[in-house]
């Protein structure tokens, strides 16, 4: 059965693991301790303890936070229930007009502000760009992922969904 | 499987007619769950060994007649590029092993057979040994007129056990605009020379009137005529093959384990989405423009410009069923985009043998795993068949990078970083005809589109110009190769700087090519997949979007013979400057930049034209980039020092003639950019009140509106949705577009 050193998945994480071992774990068969691996070091990373249920995104998680499950950024800053779009809570800088989009797509690269804009959503705590969205004006924000823990846990994982430690 | 006892009057042989066993194959699915009834795996259990060993032989059969084929091809779209795929089926038309190769249309052959079983081919035209059948019909099953299927029956004594289908991608179809995706069509009538299911050929021979038809409706019959040759001598060599294999094995074996493949494709499916993702609803959304109001040749019912947009709600089911959702789409429309559920079965399969199917049993077992809405009346499923669909990966293939997307949130989710993709994008392609470079008429698509850059991976930077969806043996072919088929001499053929999205890891760029035009009075170019007005793409997790809104540079009489003489400059490419082109800069005579696809008046010698393609997403905030990488980036043409600065807050010194970081000055940067963030942000619930004014009072521009008007016809669910975000009323609609 294929498994990891928590060490190598952190390297994976931080896309150092050397190429010819990432190579080799694309190939192989995947190895069933992946997620507690993944998770723990994750865990490891942040400076709260509210238990990692699961990533959504590059520095966003869903937690078992003190008030339920919630959407949390790596640097704490909370987004409230998971059921939510955690995008509402953000805040957002909208590229619409020639001068902002052409800091990103100059010139000929540029999509026209009438058709598409650019919206940025940016980690209120630590100004983290953790998504975006290219959209026509007035499409409306995506609620990207729905997760059903409930099942992903008990039926997928086969273990009880993680627990704050009692303080 | 058992045979029902309802069996076709039509039946002439001791074995049950292929109806029959279709209609039972169907049955047996739908009430049992498994392919064929299988609830266990008797032959892998009781000889693992035998029993891959089979499978091994039947994959290797087909990657071998595929090579095969390809050395009898004429065409460089098949022979450098490899635009073609042999597989073999069941008597149902099941997909049972497929080489490698454009394999979004092994399912797609699948539906050309099942079809022919379904309309009674058995008693008219009859499916004999030897026989021949074609297709090219995308309501029949295929992707577009170009992907023409040859399929041929596989016998044993008087039992029909099998079929082994195999593709090839045509250069040239004989459409309203010379080339394979004839850009120009607007509705069936206009998209070239049709086949549709037909039998073309008898006893392992081709049919003269077959091939006379080809040879008289095509602007370059060879391709298509000796593609024809090659695929009827790959379905050969697998016949045969197949049937000395059958004398080995015994025929109860090889029926037996052919479907115990299929149901062990089906169970391996739902075992990788349990293994692999996390269930749960996931969304997102694309958008693509097409451009042609006023262009010239687009007849009057296609008179206008388009912005299409593509949501996907996949929802991932305890059981580990994908079910694609794509409600909320557009309406077909008179252009060449439209797709068919075969093509959309097309790239959900091919996209699948990519991202979770790649390794152990690939064949339709995966695609029984999967289901999909197809909103009747808009592109994905039109519900008439007299649509265009010449061009339809320009939707198809932004719809199932999406698809890519929203697997990969689930890959991230589950810690299988290695697998996140931000996904595939389109690649424009380039067609043409006239008069050759040899004085005789002809027509091309210059397939070196088929390597793209790929979006990023969650850990590395995307493919540079060496991915498209729908190959994943993408090869741009030697531009030597190219030049021998069409009057047009390369200039250059260079990475397009800044073409891939931004973010910690950069989308793979994609490249641009300029040609002069070269002894010809006559080149007519025809473009198409290539977005106008908004990224057919996207970033994920803070990446941003490549920028895929292509332009053309086309100059007359562009002197390039004088500035030779003369010593000057020459362009060799579109440049880095986004302001202005080398085209412009270095060529004589005025520039002409058209936007959407190119359709002009026709180029001749001394012209010069120039194409580009596109790049893939970014992948993460690009403040998390390795400074050192965009240094690399900068250093090898991948990135300007503008985007180095602007875009990522990396600033360097090339003062010694090496591309170092400047450490102190890059901190500073990316604290003003982060510095930015924060003062030019807003909550986005007071960003969404500010906006929602604008959306009440319609101020949109008139394609905008036009599509938020068609979606919330077509789906109250996305009708809703919209009005619950805007805080709408209950009768909100957007006006009818001016104008008949």
């Amino acid at each position: 059965m294929t498994s990891y050193q928590k060490s190598e998945i952190a390297e994976l994480i931080d896309g150092k693991l050397p190429w010819h071992k990432t190579k080799a774990m694309m190939s192989a068969h995947k190895d069933d301790t992946r997620f507690d691996t993944y998770i723990a070091v994750f865990q490891d990373r942040v400076a709260w303890d509210d238990p990692i249920l699961l990533p959504i995104g590059e520095n966003l998680f869903i937690v078992q936070g003190a008030d339920g499950r919630v959407v949390k950024c790596s640097c704490g800053q909370e987004y409230g229930s998971y059921k939510q779009n955690w995008k509402l809570k953000a805040h957002i800088r909208v590229r619409d007009d020639a001068q902002s989009l052409g800091e990103i797509y100059p010139g000929r690269h540029m999509c026209d502000p009438e058709w598409m804009e650019i919206r940025e959503f940016i980690c209120p705590g630590c100004a983290r760009l953790l998504e975006v969205e290219a959209a026509p004006p007035g499409f409306p924000i995506v609620f990207d992922f729905e997760p059903d823990l409930e099942t992903f846990y008990r039926d997928w994982l086969g273990k009880p969904m993680p627990e704050r430690a009692e303080v | 499987m058992t045979v029902t006892d309802t069996a076709s009057p039509h039946t002439t042989s001791a074995h049950p007619s292929l109806l029959d066993q279709l209609l039972e194959s169907e049955r047996v699915m739908r009430e049992t769950g498994h392919y064929a009834g299988l609830d266990r795996l008797s032959l892998r259990e009781a000889d693992p060994l035998a029993y891959e060993g089979l499978h091994t032989k039947l994959r290797s059969m087909v990657v071998s007649a595929r090579e095969l084929a390809r050395r009898i091809s004429a065409s460089p779209g098949v022979r450098e590029v490899g635009e073609s795929v042999v597989a073999l089926y069941t008597p149902e038309g099941d997909a049972i092993a497929l080489s490698t190769g454009i394999m979004v249309h092994v399912h797609t052959a699948s539906r050309f057979i099942k079809w022919m079983i379904q309309n009674g081919y058995e008693e008219d035209p009859k499916i004999r040994p030897g026989d021949i059948f074609a297709n090219n019909d995308a309501f029949i099953g295929t992707v577009q007129a170009p992907d023409v299927i040859d399929v041929m029956p596989i016998h044993h004594g008087d039992e029909l056990i099998g079929w082994v289908a195999a593709v090839a991608h045509e250069l040239e179809v004989g459409g309203i605009t010379p080339g394979g995706d004839v850009a120009l069509a607007q509705e069936r009538y206009t998209e070239g020379l049709f086949v549709c299911a037909e039998k073309v050929g008898e006893n392992d021979e081709l049919r003269r009137d077959y091939l006379i038809r080809l040879e008289r409706n095509l602007r370059m019959p060879i391709y298509w005529v000796l593609d024809e040759k090659a695929k009827v001598a790959a379905c050969l060599e697998v016949r045969e093959a197949v049937k000395a294999l059958i004398d080995d094995i015994g025929l109860d074996y090889y029926k037996q384990a052919t479907r115990e493949f299929i149901e062990e494709g089906r169970r391996s499916q739902l075992a990788r989405v349990q293994q692999l993702t996390v269930p749960g609803t996931y969304r997102g959304h694309t958008f693509f423009g097409h451009v042609t109001e006023g262009k010239q040749g687009v007849l009057p019912l296609g008179n206008r410009n388009w912005l299409y947009a593509i949501p996907l709600e996949m929802d991932i089911t305890p059981e580990g069923r994908l079910a694609l959702d794509f409600d909320g789409t557009n309406s077909w429309g008179y252009h060449s985009m439209n797709c068919t559920p075969a093509g959309m079965d097309g790239g959900l399969f091919v996209t699948l043998t990519q991202h979770m199917n790649f390794d152990g049993k690939v064949n339709d077992g995966a695609w029984m795993a999967t289901d999909m809405n197809l909103p009747e009346g808009t592109w994905t499923n039109p519900g008439r068949e007299d649509v265009a669909t010449a061009t339809s990966w320009a939707l198809l293939l932004p719809a199932f990078g999406l698809f890519q997307r929203l697997l990969s949130r689930g890959f991230l989710g589950r810690g299988f970083q290695e697998e996140v993709f931000v996904g595939q994008v389109n690649s424009p392609m380039i067609e043409m005809g006239g008069e050759s470079q040899y004085g005789d008429r002809f027509g091309i698509a210059l397939f070196e589109c088929a390597a793209a850059g790929s979006g990023a991976l969650a850990i590395k930077d995307g493919i540079d110009t060496g991915y498209v969806g729908w190959n994943p043996e993408s090869d741009m072919g030697n531009m030597e190769v190219w030049e021998q088929d069409m009057p047009m001499l390369y200039l250059g053929r260079s990475i397009s700087a800044d073409s891939g999205g931004s973010g910690q890891y950069r989308g793979g760029t994609g490249f641009e090519s300029v040609w002069t035009v070269a002894n010809t009075p006559q080149l007519i170019i025809a473009t198409s997949e290539h977005s106008s007005r908004v990224f057919d793409n996207a970033g994920m997790c803070g990446g941003y979007p490549a920028p895929t809104v292509q332009l053309h540079h086309a100059v007359h009489d562009a002197g390039i013979s004088e500035r030779g003489r003369r010593g000057e400059p020459l362009p060799h490419r579109i440049g880095n400057d986004p302001h202005e082109s080398d085209i412009h800069r270095y060529t004589d005579g005025e520039t002409h930049v058209i936007e959407g696809p190119y359709l002009a008046e026709p180029l001749r010698s001394g012209d010069v034209f120039s194409h580009s393609y596109n790049g893939g997403g970014g992948y993460g905030d690009v403040l998390d980039r390795d400074p050192g990488s965009v240094a690399r980036d900068l250093a090898n043409g991948y990135v300007t020092r503008d985007s180095a600065r602007n875009v990522y807050g990396v600033v360097v010194d090339q003062t010694t003639g090496d591309t170092v970081v400047d450490a102190e000055a890059t901190q500073a940067r990316r604290d003003e950019i982060r510095e930015e963030r924060r003062t030019k942000s807003m909550p986005v619930s007071e960003w969404i009140a500010s906006s929602r004014s604008r959306i009440a009072e319609q101020e949109l521009a008139p394609e905008v509106r036009e599509m938020y008007r068609d979606s919330m016809a077509l789906s109250e669910r996305f009708a809703g949705e919209f009005r619950e975000f805007w805080s709408l009323p209950a009768d909100f609609v957007f006006a009818e577009r001016e104008g008949r």
